[in-house]
Protein backbone atom coordinates (compact mmCIF):
# COMPACT_ATOMS: atom_id res chain seq x y z
CA UNK A 1 0.00 0.00 0.00
CA UNK A 2 1.20 3.46 -0.94
CA UNK A 3 -0.06 6.63 0.54
CA UNK A 4 0.71 10.25 -0.13
CA UNK A 5 -0.39 12.86 2.40
CA UNK A 6 -0.60 16.57 1.61
CA UNK A 7 2.27 16.61 -0.83
CA UNK A 8 3.66 19.91 -2.02
CA UNK A 9 6.64 19.89 -4.32
CA UNK A 10 8.76 22.72 -5.65
CA UNK A 11 11.36 23.13 -8.38
CA UNK A 12 13.09 26.27 -7.11
CA UNK A 13 10.17 28.69 -6.76
CA UNK A 14 7.86 26.79 -9.07
CA UNK A 15 5.28 24.68 -7.29
CA UNK A 16 4.88 21.49 -9.29
CA UNK A 17 2.54 19.63 -6.93
CA UNK A 18 -0.18 21.21 -4.86
CA UNK A 19 -1.45 19.54 -1.72
CA UNK A 20 -1.91 16.07 -3.15
CA UNK A 21 -3.21 13.18 -1.07
CA UNK A 22 -4.02 9.76 -2.44
CA UNK A 23 -3.84 6.05 -1.63
CA UNK A 24 -2.84 3.28 -3.99
CA UNK A 25 -4.04 -0.23 -3.29
CA UNK A 26 -1.69 -3.23 -3.31
CA UNK A 27 -1.98 -5.66 -6.22
CA UNK A 28 -3.62 -3.12 -8.41
CA UNK A 29 -2.64 -0.84 -11.25
CA UNK A 30 -3.02 2.87 -10.71
CA UNK A 31 -2.64 5.15 -13.70
CA UNK A 32 -1.78 8.86 -13.69
CA UNK A 33 -2.98 10.86 -16.67
CA UNK A 34 -2.88 14.53 -17.49
CA UNK A 35 -1.40 17.05 -19.90
CA UNK A 36 2.40 17.51 -20.15
CA UNK A 37 3.84 19.39 -17.23
CA UNK A 38 0.93 18.58 -14.94
CA UNK A 39 3.19 17.01 -12.33
CA UNK A 40 2.27 13.35 -12.78
CA UNK A 41 5.86 12.19 -13.42
CA UNK A 42 7.15 14.34 -10.57
CA UNK A 43 4.58 12.74 -8.31
CA UNK A 44 5.57 9.24 -9.48
CA UNK A 45 9.25 9.88 -8.81
CA UNK A 46 8.50 10.79 -5.21
CA UNK A 47 7.92 7.16 -4.34
CA UNK A 48 11.45 5.99 -5.04
CA UNK A 49 12.92 9.38 -4.24
CA UNK A 50 14.31 9.89 -7.73
CA UNK A 51 13.50 13.57 -7.31
CA UNK A 52 16.35 13.67 -4.82
CA UNK A 53 18.69 13.62 -7.81
CA UNK A 54 17.40 16.95 -9.09
CA UNK A 55 19.01 20.06 -7.62
CA UNK A 56 17.01 22.78 -5.90
CA UNK A 57 13.87 20.81 -5.24
CA UNK A 58 11.82 20.81 -2.06
CA UNK A 59 9.11 18.51 -0.81
CA UNK A 60 6.51 18.86 1.92
CA UNK A 61 4.17 16.18 3.16
CA UNK A 62 4.44 12.47 3.77
CA UNK A 63 4.95 9.50 1.48
CA UNK A 64 4.24 6.14 2.99
CA UNK A 65 5.28 2.90 1.31
CA UNK A 66 4.70 -0.40 3.11
CA UNK A 67 4.04 1.42 6.39
CA UNK A 68 7.26 3.41 6.26
CA UNK A 69 7.53 7.12 5.83
CA UNK A 70 10.09 7.07 3.03
CA UNK A 71 11.17 10.66 3.59
CA UNK A 72 12.09 9.90 7.18
CA UNK A 73 15.70 10.78 8.00
CA UNK A 74 16.39 7.17 8.98
CA UNK A 75 15.20 5.84 5.62
CA UNK A 76 17.94 4.27 3.54
CA UNK A 77 17.34 5.46 -0.01
CA UNK A 78 19.20 2.54 -1.62
CA UNK A 79 17.03 0.06 0.28
CA UNK A 80 13.92 1.99 -0.71
CA UNK A 81 14.83 1.82 -4.40
CA UNK A 82 15.26 -1.92 -4.14
CA UNK A 83 11.79 -2.10 -2.68
CA UNK A 84 10.27 0.32 -5.22
CA UNK A 85 11.41 -0.53 -8.72
CA UNK A 86 11.18 1.81 -11.68
CA UNK A 87 10.81 1.49 -15.43
CA UNK A 88 11.63 4.55 -17.50
CA UNK A 89 10.17 6.18 -20.56
CA UNK A 90 12.97 5.14 -22.86
CA UNK A 91 14.36 1.63 -22.47
CA UNK A 92 17.70 2.10 -20.70
CA UNK A 93 19.50 -1.24 -20.53
CA UNK A 94 23.13 -1.03 -19.43
CA UNK A 95 25.88 -1.69 -21.98
CA UNK A 96 26.24 -5.18 -20.59
CA UNK A 97 25.00 -8.62 -21.55
CA UNK A 98 21.33 -9.54 -21.21
CA UNK A 99 22.19 -11.73 -18.24
CA UNK A 100 24.28 -9.07 -16.51
CA UNK A 101 21.54 -6.49 -16.96
CA UNK A 102 19.11 -8.58 -14.96
CA UNK A 103 21.76 -9.70 -12.47
CA UNK A 104 22.92 -6.13 -11.87
CA UNK A 105 20.46 -5.26 -9.11
CA UNK A 106 21.23 -8.52 -7.33
CA UNK A 107 24.96 -7.96 -7.53
CA UNK A 108 24.97 -4.38 -6.31
CA UNK A 109 22.67 -5.30 -3.44
CA UNK A 110 24.75 -8.36 -2.58
CA UNK A 111 21.79 -10.68 -2.94
CA UNK A 112 22.56 -14.34 -3.13
CA UNK A 113 25.28 -16.57 -4.50
CA UNK A 114 26.00 -17.51 -8.07
CA UNK A 115 23.33 -20.15 -8.28
CA UNK A 116 20.67 -17.95 -6.74
CA UNK A 117 21.48 -15.20 -9.21
CA UNK A 118 21.25 -17.65 -12.07
CA UNK A 119 17.80 -18.79 -10.94
CA UNK A 120 16.57 -15.33 -10.16
CA UNK A 121 17.62 -14.01 -13.58
CA UNK A 122 15.69 -16.78 -15.26
CA UNK A 123 12.60 -16.23 -13.08
CA UNK A 124 12.66 -12.53 -13.73
CA UNK A 125 12.98 -12.97 -17.48
CA UNK A 126 10.10 -15.43 -17.41
CA UNK A 127 7.98 -12.99 -15.40
CA UNK A 128 8.79 -10.25 -17.87
CA UNK A 129 7.68 -12.51 -20.75
CA UNK A 130 11.09 -12.29 -22.35
CA UNK A 131 12.71 -15.62 -21.47
CA UNK A 132 11.74 -17.53 -24.62
CA UNK A 133 13.13 -14.79 -26.82
CA UNK A 134 16.49 -14.46 -25.08
CA UNK A 135 17.27 -17.78 -23.40
CA UNK A 136 19.75 -18.73 -26.13
CA UNK A 137 21.59 -15.42 -26.12
CA UNK A 138 21.92 -14.41 -22.50
CA UNK A 139 25.55 -13.50 -23.08
CA UNK A 140 24.82 -11.19 -25.99
CA UNK A 141 24.74 -7.43 -25.57
CA UNK A 142 21.40 -6.05 -24.43
CA UNK A 143 21.63 -3.57 -27.28
CA UNK A 144 21.00 -6.35 -29.76
CA UNK A 145 17.39 -6.55 -28.59
CA UNK A 146 14.56 -4.55 -30.16
CA UNK A 147 13.15 -1.54 -28.31
CA UNK A 148 10.20 -3.52 -26.95
CA UNK A 149 12.45 -6.36 -25.83
CA UNK A 150 14.79 -3.86 -24.20
CA UNK A 151 11.88 -2.40 -22.26
CA UNK A 152 10.83 -5.86 -21.06
CA UNK A 153 14.46 -6.47 -20.11
CA UNK A 154 14.32 -3.33 -18.00
CA UNK A 155 11.15 -4.65 -16.38
CA UNK A 156 12.89 -7.98 -15.71
CA UNK A 157 15.82 -6.05 -14.26
CA UNK A 158 13.45 -4.25 -11.89
CA UNK A 159 11.69 -7.49 -10.91
CA UNK A 160 14.94 -9.29 -10.11
CA UNK A 161 15.49 -7.49 -6.81
CA UNK A 162 11.99 -8.47 -5.61
CA UNK A 163 10.36 -5.08 -5.21
CA UNK A 164 6.85 -4.70 -3.86
CA UNK A 165 6.04 -1.66 -5.98
CA UNK A 166 6.85 -0.94 -9.61
CA UNK A 167 6.70 2.59 -10.92
CA UNK A 168 6.40 3.00 -14.68
CA UNK A 169 6.99 6.35 -16.31
CA UNK A 170 5.33 6.18 -19.73
CA UNK A 171 6.88 2.76 -20.30
CA UNK A 172 5.46 2.28 -23.79
CA UNK A 173 5.67 5.77 -25.22
CA UNK A 174 8.83 4.99 -27.21
CA UNK A 175 7.53 1.66 -28.52
CA UNK A 176 5.57 0.47 -31.53
CA UNK A 177 1.94 -0.70 -31.10
CA UNK A 178 2.73 -4.42 -30.90
CA UNK A 179 5.46 -3.95 -28.31
CA UNK A 180 3.09 -1.64 -26.45
CA UNK A 181 0.46 -4.35 -26.38
CA UNK A 182 2.98 -6.82 -24.97
CA UNK A 183 3.94 -4.40 -22.21
CA UNK A 184 0.29 -3.85 -21.37
CA UNK A 185 -0.36 -7.58 -21.15
CA UNK A 186 2.68 -7.86 -18.96
CA UNK A 187 1.42 -5.13 -16.63
CA UNK A 188 -1.81 -7.04 -16.34
CA UNK A 189 0.05 -10.24 -15.37
CA UNK A 190 2.34 -8.51 -12.91
CA UNK A 191 -0.54 -6.99 -11.00
CA UNK A 192 -1.13 -10.14 -8.97
CA UNK A 193 2.31 -9.88 -7.36
CA UNK A 194 3.09 -6.18 -7.37
CA UNK A 195 1.60 -2.79 -6.79
CA UNK A 196 1.94 -0.94 -10.06
CA UNK A 197 1.78 2.78 -10.66
CA UNK A 198 1.96 3.93 -14.24
CA UNK A 199 2.19 7.37 -15.81
CA UNK A 200 0.84 7.53 -19.32
CA UNK A 201 0.02 10.04 -22.00
CA UNK A 202 -2.20 7.55 -23.70
CA UNK A 203 -5.71 7.55 -22.28
CA UNK A 204 -6.72 4.35 -24.00
CA UNK A 205 -3.77 2.75 -22.31
CA UNK A 206 -4.86 4.00 -18.92
CA UNK A 207 -8.35 2.67 -19.62
CA UNK A 208 -6.98 -0.72 -20.69
CA UNK A 209 -4.45 -1.43 -17.95
CA UNK A 210 -5.49 0.34 -14.79
CA UNK A 211 -7.93 -0.25 -11.95
CA UNK A 212 -7.84 3.29 -10.72
CA UNK A 213 -6.93 6.49 -12.48
CA UNK A 214 -5.79 9.85 -11.21
CA UNK A 215 -6.17 12.91 -13.42
CA UNK A 216 -3.61 15.63 -12.82
CA UNK A 217 -3.71 19.18 -14.05
CA UNK A 218 -1.42 22.12 -13.20
CA UNK A 219 0.01 20.31 -10.22
CA UNK A 220 -3.32 19.34 -8.74
CA UNK A 221 -5.03 16.01 -8.51
CA UNK A 222 -8.31 16.92 -10.16
CA UNK A 223 -10.02 13.57 -9.91
CA UNK A 224 -9.11 10.13 -8.63
CA UNK A 225 -11.49 7.22 -8.96
CA UNK A 226 -12.08 3.80 -10.46
CA UNK A 227 -10.89 3.79 -14.04
CA UNK A 228 -14.27 2.66 -15.35
CA UNK A 229 -16.06 5.46 -13.60
CA UNK A 230 -13.46 8.00 -14.63
CA UNK A 231 -13.79 7.21 -18.31
CA UNK A 232 -17.55 6.64 -18.43
CA UNK A 233 -18.81 9.15 -15.99
CA UNK A 234 -16.23 11.60 -14.67
CA UNK A 235 -17.24 13.94 -11.91
CA UNK A 236 -15.36 17.03 -12.95
CA UNK A 237 -15.75 18.99 -16.11
CA UNK A 238 -11.96 19.29 -16.63
CA UNK A 239 -11.66 15.51 -16.58
CA UNK A 240 -14.49 15.19 -19.08
CA UNK A 241 -12.80 17.74 -21.35
CA UNK A 242 -9.44 16.04 -21.14
CA UNK A 243 -10.54 12.48 -21.74
CA UNK A 244 -12.76 13.46 -24.61
CA UNK A 245 -9.77 15.13 -26.20
CA UNK A 246 -10.99 18.70 -25.98
CA UNK A 247 -7.52 19.75 -24.81
CA UNK A 248 -4.20 18.25 -23.75
CA UNK B 1 26.52 31.05 -63.40
CA UNK B 2 28.60 33.43 -61.35
CA UNK B 3 27.45 31.76 -58.16
CA UNK B 4 28.37 28.39 -59.51
CA UNK B 5 31.89 29.49 -60.38
CA UNK B 6 32.50 31.06 -56.99
CA UNK B 7 31.23 27.85 -55.39
CA UNK B 8 33.71 25.86 -57.38
CA UNK B 9 36.58 28.17 -56.62
CA UNK B 10 35.76 27.98 -52.92
CA UNK B 11 35.58 24.19 -52.91
CA UNK B 12 38.81 23.89 -54.83
CA UNK B 13 40.56 26.14 -52.34
CA UNK B 14 39.19 24.18 -49.39
CA UNK B 15 40.25 20.94 -50.97
CA UNK B 16 43.77 22.26 -51.58
CA UNK B 17 44.10 23.39 -47.98
CA UNK B 18 42.72 20.09 -46.79
CA UNK B 19 45.23 18.18 -48.86
CA UNK B 20 48.00 20.53 -47.76
CA UNK B 21 47.77 19.10 -44.25
CA UNK B 22 48.27 15.62 -45.63
CA UNK B 23 51.18 16.81 -47.75
CA UNK B 24 52.87 18.47 -44.78
CA UNK B 25 52.43 15.41 -42.58
CA UNK B 26 53.74 13.05 -45.21
CA UNK B 27 56.71 15.22 -46.10
CA UNK B 28 57.78 15.29 -42.46
CA UNK B 29 57.26 11.55 -42.10
CA UNK B 30 58.92 10.86 -45.43
CA UNK B 31 61.88 13.06 -44.59
CA UNK B 32 62.41 11.27 -41.27
CA UNK B 33 61.92 7.82 -42.75
CA UNK B 34 64.21 8.36 -45.72
CA UNK B 35 66.98 9.81 -43.57
CA UNK B 36 66.49 7.58 -40.58
CA UNK B 37 65.88 4.18 -42.08
CA UNK B 38 69.50 3.66 -43.16
CA UNK B 39 70.82 3.58 -39.59
CA UNK B 40 68.04 1.42 -38.20
CA UNK B 41 69.23 -2.07 -37.58
CA UNK B 42 69.34 -4.51 -34.70
CA UNK B 43 72.50 -2.99 -33.26
CA UNK B 44 70.99 0.49 -33.35
CA UNK B 45 67.99 -0.65 -31.34
CA UNK B 46 69.83 -2.79 -28.81
CA UNK B 47 73.14 -1.21 -27.95
CA UNK B 48 74.38 1.98 -26.32
CA UNK B 49 75.93 4.88 -28.25
CA UNK B 50 79.65 4.58 -29.02
CA UNK B 51 82.50 6.76 -30.27
CA UNK B 52 81.14 10.07 -29.05
CA UNK B 53 77.63 9.05 -30.12
CA UNK B 54 78.58 8.81 -33.79
CA UNK B 55 78.02 5.03 -33.95
CA UNK B 56 76.40 2.37 -31.84
CA UNK B 57 72.74 2.55 -30.87
CA UNK B 58 70.15 4.25 -28.75
CA UNK B 59 68.99 1.40 -26.54
CA UNK B 60 69.35 3.30 -23.22
CA UNK B 61 67.28 6.16 -24.60
CA UNK B 62 64.51 3.79 -25.74
CA UNK B 63 64.43 2.16 -22.33
CA UNK B 64 64.52 5.55 -20.61
CA UNK B 65 61.61 6.91 -22.60
CA UNK B 66 59.68 3.73 -21.94
CA UNK B 67 60.24 4.06 -18.18
CA UNK B 68 59.15 7.69 -18.29
CA UNK B 69 55.95 6.83 -20.16
CA UNK B 70 55.06 4.07 -17.71
CA UNK B 71 56.11 6.07 -14.67
CA UNK B 72 54.17 9.21 -15.50
CA UNK B 73 51.07 7.31 -16.59
CA UNK B 74 51.09 5.34 -13.33
CA UNK B 75 50.92 8.65 -11.50
CA UNK B 76 48.80 10.80 -13.81
CA UNK B 77 46.23 8.28 -14.99
CA UNK B 78 44.63 7.38 -11.63
CA UNK B 79 44.89 10.98 -10.43
CA UNK B 80 43.38 12.37 -13.62
CA UNK B 81 40.56 9.86 -13.81
CA UNK B 82 39.66 10.31 -10.14
CA UNK B 83 39.65 14.06 -10.40
CA UNK B 84 37.48 13.92 -13.53
CA UNK B 85 35.09 11.56 -11.75
CA UNK B 86 34.91 14.04 -8.90
CA UNK B 87 34.17 17.08 -11.04
CA UNK B 88 31.78 15.30 -13.35
CA UNK B 89 29.94 12.93 -11.05
CA UNK B 90 30.11 14.31 -7.55
CA UNK B 91 30.79 18.01 -7.44
CA UNK B 92 27.60 19.24 -9.08
CA UNK B 93 27.65 22.63 -10.72
CA UNK B 94 28.98 24.91 -8.01
CA UNK B 95 31.81 27.38 -8.01
CA UNK B 96 34.37 24.76 -6.87
CA UNK B 97 33.95 22.87 -10.13
CA UNK B 98 34.17 26.07 -12.12
CA UNK B 99 37.46 26.89 -10.43
CA UNK B 100 38.82 23.37 -10.93
CA UNK B 101 37.88 23.47 -14.63
CA UNK B 102 39.42 26.89 -15.09
CA UNK B 103 42.64 25.80 -13.39
CA UNK B 104 42.77 22.61 -15.45
CA UNK B 105 42.46 24.64 -18.64
CA UNK B 106 45.12 27.07 -17.47
CA UNK B 107 47.42 24.21 -16.54
CA UNK B 108 47.05 22.86 -20.07
CA UNK B 109 48.20 26.17 -21.48
CA UNK B 110 51.45 26.47 -19.53
CA UNK B 111 54.55 26.06 -21.70
CA UNK B 112 56.29 22.77 -21.05
CA UNK B 113 59.61 24.39 -20.17
CA UNK B 114 57.87 25.97 -17.18
CA UNK B 115 56.85 22.51 -16.02
CA UNK B 116 60.49 21.54 -16.33
CA UNK B 117 61.53 24.44 -14.16
CA UNK B 118 58.82 23.67 -11.64
CA UNK B 119 59.80 20.00 -11.58
CA UNK B 120 63.40 20.90 -10.96
CA UNK B 121 62.52 23.28 -8.14
CA UNK B 122 60.05 20.97 -6.42
CA UNK B 123 60.90 17.35 -7.17
CA UNK B 124 64.62 17.54 -7.87
CA UNK B 125 65.69 20.11 -5.26
CA UNK B 126 63.02 20.66 -2.63
CA UNK B 127 61.95 17.03 -2.28
CA UNK B 128 65.48 15.87 -2.96
CA UNK B 129 64.75 13.25 -5.58
CA UNK B 130 67.67 14.55 -7.64
CA UNK B 131 67.78 14.11 -11.40
CA UNK B 132 65.86 10.86 -11.49
CA UNK B 133 63.17 8.79 -13.16
CA UNK B 134 60.97 9.67 -10.20
CA UNK B 135 61.40 13.42 -10.61
CA UNK B 136 61.03 13.19 -14.40
CA UNK B 137 57.90 11.04 -14.22
CA UNK B 138 56.32 13.35 -11.66
CA UNK B 139 57.05 16.39 -13.82
CA UNK B 140 55.69 14.72 -16.94
CA UNK B 141 52.62 13.56 -15.05
CA UNK B 142 51.83 17.12 -14.00
CA UNK B 143 52.16 18.05 -17.65
CA UNK B 144 49.69 15.45 -18.95
CA UNK B 145 47.28 15.66 -16.04
CA UNK B 146 45.07 18.34 -17.67
CA UNK B 147 44.91 16.32 -20.86
CA UNK B 148 43.81 13.18 -19.01
CA UNK B 149 41.30 15.10 -16.89
CA UNK B 150 39.78 16.78 -19.93
CA UNK B 151 39.45 13.66 -22.04
CA UNK B 152 38.10 11.66 -19.11
CA UNK B 153 35.54 14.37 -18.38
CA UNK B 154 34.42 14.32 -22.00
CA UNK B 155 34.21 10.54 -21.84
CA UNK B 156 32.07 10.67 -18.69
CA UNK B 157 29.82 13.33 -20.19
CA UNK B 158 29.19 11.04 -23.14
CA UNK B 159 27.69 8.39 -20.84
CA UNK B 160 23.89 8.82 -21.04
CA UNK B 161 22.28 9.91 -17.77
CA UNK B 162 19.69 7.17 -18.24
CA UNK B 163 22.41 4.64 -17.34
CA UNK B 164 23.02 6.43 -14.07
CA UNK B 165 19.36 6.79 -13.12
CA UNK B 166 18.71 3.20 -14.18
CA UNK B 167 21.42 1.97 -11.87
CA UNK B 168 20.41 4.17 -8.94
CA UNK B 169 16.78 3.11 -9.37
CA UNK B 170 17.86 -0.49 -8.74
CA UNK B 171 19.27 0.41 -5.35
CA UNK B 172 22.90 0.77 -6.42
CA UNK B 173 24.90 3.38 -4.56
CA UNK B 174 26.50 6.22 -6.43
CA UNK B 175 29.93 4.65 -6.11
CA UNK B 176 28.65 1.32 -7.45
CA UNK B 177 26.98 3.16 -10.32
CA UNK B 178 30.23 4.86 -11.20
CA UNK B 179 32.36 1.73 -10.87
CA UNK B 180 30.07 -0.74 -12.57
CA UNK B 181 28.23 1.31 -15.17
CA UNK B 182 29.68 4.76 -15.80
CA UNK B 183 33.41 3.98 -15.93
CA UNK B 184 33.13 0.80 -18.02
CA UNK B 185 30.93 2.67 -20.51
CA UNK B 186 33.35 5.58 -20.68
CA UNK B 187 36.44 3.37 -20.89
CA UNK B 188 36.97 3.39 -24.68
CA UNK B 189 36.99 7.19 -24.68
CA UNK B 190 39.17 7.35 -21.58
CA UNK B 191 41.68 5.17 -23.41
CA UNK B 192 41.73 7.74 -26.20
CA UNK B 193 42.94 10.24 -23.64
CA UNK B 194 45.61 7.78 -22.61
CA UNK B 195 46.79 7.48 -26.21
CA UNK B 196 47.13 11.23 -26.51
CA UNK B 197 49.06 11.33 -23.24
CA UNK B 198 51.54 8.71 -24.40
CA UNK B 199 52.30 10.81 -27.45
CA UNK B 200 52.72 13.88 -25.32
CA UNK B 201 54.93 12.23 -22.68
CA UNK B 202 57.25 10.49 -25.07
CA UNK B 203 57.81 13.58 -27.18
CA UNK B 204 58.38 16.29 -24.58
CA UNK B 205 61.95 17.46 -24.10
CA UNK B 206 61.70 20.54 -21.92
CA UNK B 207 60.16 18.93 -18.82
CA UNK B 208 62.81 16.21 -18.66
CA UNK B 209 65.70 18.51 -19.42
CA UNK B 210 66.33 19.51 -15.79
CA UNK B 211 64.66 16.59 -14.06
CA UNK B 212 65.89 13.29 -15.45
CA UNK B 213 67.51 13.32 -18.86
CA UNK B 214 71.15 12.32 -19.10
CA UNK B 215 73.35 13.46 -21.97
CA UNK B 216 75.18 10.20 -22.14
CA UNK B 217 74.63 7.22 -19.90
CA UNK B 218 75.59 3.90 -21.47
CA UNK B 219 74.16 1.68 -18.73
CA UNK B 220 70.54 1.09 -17.86
CA UNK B 221 68.93 2.54 -14.72
CA UNK B 222 68.67 0.30 -11.69
CA UNK B 223 66.38 2.34 -9.47
CA UNK B 224 63.78 5.11 -9.50
CA UNK B 225 66.49 7.51 -8.38
CA UNK B 226 68.66 6.97 -11.43
CA UNK B 227 68.96 9.29 -14.37
CA UNK B 228 68.10 7.95 -17.80
CA UNK B 229 68.65 8.91 -21.38
CA UNK B 230 65.44 9.68 -23.24
CA UNK B 231 64.71 9.79 -26.96
CA UNK B 232 63.65 13.43 -27.40
CA UNK B 233 66.56 14.76 -25.38
CA UNK B 234 68.97 12.37 -27.07
CA UNK B 235 67.77 13.69 -30.41
CA UNK B 236 68.41 17.21 -29.22
CA UNK B 237 71.87 16.29 -27.99
CA UNK B 238 72.77 14.51 -31.24
CA UNK B 239 71.62 17.44 -33.33
CA UNK B 240 73.26 20.22 -31.35
CA UNK B 241 76.01 19.15 -29.05
CA UNK B 242 77.66 15.91 -30.09
CA UNK B 243 81.40 15.62 -30.47
CA UNK B 244 81.00 15.46 -34.23
CA UNK B 245 77.60 16.75 -35.23
CA UNK B 246 77.96 15.90 -38.92
CA UNK B 247 78.86 12.30 -38.13
CA UNK B 248 76.05 11.86 -35.65
CA UNK B 249 73.36 13.38 -37.90
CA UNK B 250 72.20 10.00 -39.28
CA UNK B 251 71.93 8.81 -35.67
CA UNK B 252 69.67 11.78 -34.99
CA UNK B 253 67.34 10.86 -37.83
CA UNK B 254 67.29 7.27 -36.66
CA UNK B 255 66.36 8.43 -33.18
CA UNK B 256 63.54 10.56 -34.57
CA UNK B 257 62.24 7.61 -36.51
CA UNK B 258 62.28 5.37 -33.46
CA UNK B 259 60.49 8.04 -31.43
CA UNK B 260 57.76 8.36 -34.04
CA UNK B 261 57.63 4.58 -34.31
CA UNK B 262 57.11 4.13 -30.56
CA UNK B 263 54.29 6.68 -30.47
CA UNK B 264 52.72 5.07 -33.51
CA UNK B 265 52.89 1.57 -32.03
CA UNK B 266 51.46 2.78 -28.73
CA UNK B 267 48.62 4.47 -30.60
CA UNK B 268 47.89 1.36 -32.60
CA UNK B 269 47.79 -0.85 -29.51
CA UNK B 270 45.54 1.56 -27.65
CA UNK B 271 43.14 2.08 -30.53
CA UNK B 272 42.99 -1.67 -31.02
CA UNK B 273 41.92 -2.08 -27.39
CA UNK B 274 39.51 0.82 -27.76
CA UNK B 275 37.96 -0.62 -30.89
CA UNK B 276 37.46 -4.00 -29.22
CA UNK B 277 35.80 -2.46 -26.19
CA UNK B 278 33.54 -0.40 -28.40
CA UNK B 279 32.57 -3.25 -30.65
CA UNK B 280 31.50 -5.21 -27.62
CA UNK B 281 28.63 -2.82 -26.86
CA UNK B 282 27.86 -0.34 -29.56
CA UNK B 283 25.65 -2.39 -31.76
CA UNK B 284 22.97 0.18 -32.45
Amino acid sequence: MIEAKNINFYYDEFQALKNISMKMEPNSVTAFIGPSGCGKSTFLRLFNRMNDLIDNTRMEGECIVDNQNIYDKKMNVDTLRKQVGMVFQKPNPFPKTIFENVAYGLRVNDLGNKQFIQERVEESLISAALWDEVKDKLNKSAFELSGGQQQRLCIARALAVSPSVILMDEPASALDPISTLKIEELIHDLKKDYTIVIVTHNMQQAARVSDKTGFFMLGELVEYSDTKKMFLNPEKEETQNYITGRFG
Amino acid sequence: MNRKISQQIAFTLFRIFGLLVVVILFSILGFIVVNGIQVINWEFLTTAPKDGMTTGGIFPAIVGTFYLIVGSLLIAFPLGVMSAVYTNEYAGRGWIVKIIRMMTNNLAGIPSIVFGLFGMALFVNKLGFGDSILAGSLTLSVLVLPLIIRTTEEALKAVPDSFRTGSLALGATKLQTIRKVVLPTALPNIITGLILSVGRISGETAPILFTVAAYFLPHLPTSLYDQVMALPYHLYALATSGTDIEASRPMAYGTALVLIGIVLIMNLIASFIRRRLERKWKRN
